[in-house]
């Protein structure tokens, strides 16, 4: 594809592959019931044993979803960090829109 | 040969599923998403066909990055659902349609495609929620499946125009194959949704109308279309609806539109419909 830029619509190409592979490569683990419980048992540690930087491991922890997708985490398997939560993929989805979750809801998929 | 008995074009919507294990399928978010598709599953009983081709994509759940292929066709005996993170899902395995499938691999290679053939890998909601809306929840699946993977996560996802190409290898091979097999085709994904970037939550209602009435049809505009202006018109991921061009271009070129539904939104996701015959 070419590089015009779609507004506020991140793809996810070679860099963002790149960048997030280490968040993606742990979120990808929580697919396993076993890595589930590590995770829940000492997160801290368990993001160690995937190499995660210091500002992966922030962004991580604090459950900083816009951050994470920055950094080149993909939706589909940081998904599974919000299932061990859990957090409702709309709240996701509003932390990146910039609103509150009741605020997104309304505007983006018109719920009251 | 074997008989192409209808196309259908669904949604794949990863909460449809877990809506169907909470047992909230009824509760008035759902109930009017889930009515539309009665008159599908009652055609599905009707037609009885044997296979069901399934295009879909895997959402990180069964590929991950370090073998990204951009079509994988499945030729195992079984296919269990995938763990997505919430524990393995209560429904039954996929029976394989293994002698079709290998036929379609001996087919798409030679019509110059290289895909990934799977002989043992699980399948995520992309597969399973399309055949729950049709088939419902039965004890064991009353057809065998062929399941196609596209790559529609990491960039470069393949053309729209490429996903047609397949379509019609598709049909050669179903039609080339020597049993009596009644085969459905389900092109799976969408329609409008957006879940990453400050455009999250974009739902186009007007496009996935636009869709929805025009993929029997009408269909060469989306033929001719770009992944660009597919993301552009139905959000990043919305971009799934060109795995239903497989679907579509394994049909006649004039076809009959036997029903469609639309509901908005069903979580973040435009969310809907088409089953299509031959004339």
């Amino acid at each position: 594809m070419s590089d015009a830029q779609i507004p506020e619509t991140p793809l996810f190409d070679r860099k963002g592959s790149i960048d997030g592979y280490r968040i993606n490569k742990m979120a990808m683990a929580l697919g396993d019931p076993a890595n589930r419980e590590a995770f829940k048992a000492d997160e801290e540690a368990f993001l160690d044993r995937y190499k995660l930087t210091p500002e992966q491991k922030d962004a991580v922890m604090s459950r900083d979803w816009n951050r994470m997708v920055a950094m080149g985490g993909n939706l589909f398997f940081i998904l599974k960090i919000a299932a061990v939560d859990p957090t409702p993929i709309t709240a996701i989805g509003a932390a990146q829109a910039g609103l509150d979750h009741a605020d997104f809801l309304k505007q983006r998929l018109g719920k009251e | 040969m074997a008989k192409i008995i209808g196309g259908v074009g669904t949604s794949h919507v990863p909460s449809i599923g877990a809506a169907l294990d909470k047992g909230i399928s009824d509760n008035p978010d759902w109930k009017p998403f889930f009515d539309g598709y009665i008159p599908g599953k009652e055609w599905m009983a009707e037609k009885k066909p044997d296979i069901a081709v399934v295009i879909f994509n895997d959402h990180g759940n069964t590929f991950f990055l370090d073998r990204v292929p951009t079509f994988a066709v499945g030729v195992a005996d079984h296919y269990d659902p995938v763990d997505e993170g919430y524990g393995r899902r209560s429904i039954p395995s996929f029976e394989g349609a293994t002698d079709l499938s290998w036929h379609f691999v001996d087919k798409l290679v030679e019509n110059h495609f290289d895909p990934l053939v799977c002989r043992e890998i699980e399948v995520d909601h992309g597969l399973q929620v399309p055949m729950e809306l049709f088939f419902g929840r039965p004890e064991n699946w009353p057809v065998k499946v062929l399941p196609i993977w596209v790559n529609t996560i990491q960039y470069p996802i393949p053309t729209p125009q490429r996903c047609w190409e397949m379509g019609k290898v598709l049909r050669e091979a179903i039609e080339s194959f020597p049993g009596d097999e009644r085969v459905v085709i389900m092109g799976t994904g969408g329609l409008s949704h957006q879940l990453q970037g400050s455009r999250a939550g974009f739902i186009n209602r007007e496009a996935d109308e636009d869709w929805l009435n025009n993929i029997a049809n009408n269909y060469e505009k989306f033929r001719n279309m770009s992944r660009e202006d597919y993301v552009e018109q139905f959000g990043s991921e919305g971009a799934e609806l060109i795995m239903w061009l497989v679907m579509r271009a394994a049909m006649d070129d004039k076809v009959d539109l036997k029903m469609k539904h639309y509901h908005a939104p069903a979580s973040m996701t435009g969310a809907g419909m088409v089953v299509l015959e031959n004339l």
